[in-house]
């Protein structure tokens, strides 16, 4: 009896780890990448260089997954703002589509340290939504 | 008891450290926290490692900042031949001129931004209308109030004039195009490749920069202890390294300060928002054929700038090096002196920053502001000692022997 509970217990582990085999995290290939969440996706970035510098232009890989439910991304828009100082980047990021949700935007720059809110609009059909991240510098 | 004995050991500590809870002086210098000392850290190390302009392909050519050098100090290159590069940037006073608004053949309505460590700029100019040295350096030769120069008038020049002529062969290996625009660009090139040699040199800033940095209570001690409260003040309570970032003591963009926008000539100076505007015309920006990038790895700021409300009355954020050499200042040069612009930003007026836009300024198909807010800046609220800390440091930023030199009087790159 107790050897038929350690097996079912092993069972149990097995289909465990089956089931997140099955689904990777959000741009898992995306070594060190940072994630934020909306109600429908999940946002995975990987930023270049890695370490953001003050005033430095930046770029990021970017990884759209919607959520069980949810329909995958038609486009996506990126800004950031210093909520603290009203004021926003001085420059247009240009995002890039490369298929199955997959981004890549460039012209990124945060001229100034403090908390930098990070926003990604993500669309599907007309309905955009927001997910935003928070970056301290 | 055992609270006791953590208080006693920290205090251990504390005077192990010479250190004093409150951060007043021990020894001479100011107990400055981890975070205190990492955003110091952030002002260097200087001189900083150089980067080549690839937009020019005689950068770095020691030939080229020779002939650029001749060129700077030389009034051909102005319509009526009195005017040269130097009668605004004056060596001997920090490359600038002391007035407070530039004057070449008439004034302007802007103050004379130093030359010193131009190199290391992203935007050129108080509204960053230019984005390469290069082509901050021709904009002048062709204004009708600085030197007046038509183009055609600026290349005949050189190449009519044997010395001209034989120094550009020298600098560029070649004769002189026979593309007026080119020739000009190639003037400009020269003109950059010398500024490109201005770099301003070790400050007592630096030194206190460094030993802080490792520990050197003893050698940190030499650096007045008003300088110390005013750095404080500066990276901390004031947060001037907001915008006045690291090593350069600029973060190279732009924002407002509360200086009025509308200039002596009744005229309004939008600053960025119209800078943006020049730039992206310009037929000598880094998105131009005049550019030598072939790999286009540096006009990402120029292909990425974004014309936006932001921009409205917001002026380059200078940096600080040498600063004490190159009063009066900001845009319009309307602060005498390092005191008047610290009491400025201590008594800055919030509500000022809240500038209303003319709707007719407005042209079609651009945003139409109805005011251009920023809540980035309010009142320091310095006490009149605390002022005293804060100009005490900005006076550590300049060199004790700063760069004046001048081309030896007949020495040029093919004297004639």
């Amino acid at each position: 009896m107790k050897r038929g509970i350690v097996l079912l217990g092993a069972a149990a582990l097995l289909m465990s780890a089956g089931a997140r085999a099955q689904a990777p995290a959000c741009g898992a290939d995306l070594a060190g990448a940072q994630r934020a969440e909306s109600a429908h996706y999940t946002v995975a970035y990987r930023t270049s260089p890695a370490k953001i510098a003050v005033a430095g232009h930046f770029s990021m890989e970017i990884a759209v997954c919607a959520k069980a439910g949810a329909p995958l991304p038609d486009a996506l828009r990126i800004d950031a703002r210093m909520p603290e100082h009203g004021h926003g980047m001085n420059y247009t990021v240009t995002v890039t589509p490369r298929g199955r949700g997959r981004f890549k935007a460039a012209g990124l720059m945060f001229h100034m340290p403090g908390r930098w809110e990070l926003a990604f609009e993500v669309r599907s059909g007309d309905t955009p939504e927001r997910v935003i991240h928070n970056i301290t510098l | 008891m055992r609270l006791a004995s953590g208080v006693a050991a920290l205090l251990g500590a504390l005077i192990a450290t010479g250190a004093r809870a409150d951060g007043a002086p021990v020894g001479g210098v100011l107990v400055f926290s981890k975070n205190e000392i990492a955003a110091i850290r952030l002002h260097g190390p200087w001189p900083p490692a150089l980067q080549r302009d690839a937009s020019n392909r005689v950068a770095g050519s020691r030939k080229a900042a020779e002939f650029g050098a001749q060129l700077f100090f030389d009034a051909r290159l102005s319509t009526p031949g009195n005017i040269s590069c130097a009668t605004c940037h004056i060596p001997e006073v920090g490359w600038s001129d002391r007035r407070a608004l530039a004057a070449g053949l008439e004034e302007t309505d802007r103050n004379t931004k130093s030359v010193l460590n131009s190199r290391f700029n992203r935007w050129f100019g108080w509204s960053g209308a230019s984005d390469s040295l290069w082509a901050a350096s021709i904009r002048p030769l062709l204004d009708p109030r600085e030197m007046g120069g038509a183009e055609r008038q600026v290349t005949a020049q050189m190449r009519a004039q044997p010395d001209l002529d034989c120094g550009y062969r020298q600098a560029f290996g070649k004769p002189p195009p026979a593309d007026d625009e080119t020739l000009l660009v190639d003037i400009g090139k020269a003109l950059a490749a010398f500024q490109e040699s201005l770099v301003t040199g070790r400050t007592p800033f630096d030194d206190f920069r460094d030993v802080l940095s490792r520990g050197d209570r003893r050698s940190a001690a030499r650096y007045p202890l008003a300088a110390q409260r005013g750095l404080r003040l500066f990276v901390g309570a004031a947060r001037c390294n907001v915008c006045h970032f690291g090593p350069q003591f600029t973060n190279g963009e732009f924002d407002k300060t509360g200086i009025p926008v509308r200039s002596a000539s009744g005229r309004f100076d939008w600053g960025r928002y119209d800078g943006i505007k020049t730039l992206l015309a310009s037929r000598f920006n880094r998105l131009s054929r005049h550019s030598d990038d072939r790999a286009d790895d540096n006009s990402i700021s120029t292909r990425h700038v974004a014309l936006t409300l932001d921009a409205y009355g917001a002026f380059k954020v200078s940096g600080l090096r040498n600063v004490a050499l190159t009063a009066p200042y900001m845009h319009n040069g309307s602060l005498a002196s390092l005191r008047d612009v610290v009491t400025h930003y201590s008594g800055i007026d919030a509500v000022k920053m809240h500038i209303a836009v003319p709707q007719p300024h407005a042209e079609p198909g651009e945003p139409v502001p109805a005011r251009a807010a920023d809540s980035l800046l309010r009142p320091l609220n310095l006490a009149p000692a605390q002022i005293d800390d804060m100009v005490a440091f900005l006076e550590t930023l300049t060199e004790k022997n700063p760069l004046s030199r001048r081309p030896a009087p007949g020495v040029a790159v093919c004297p004639y």
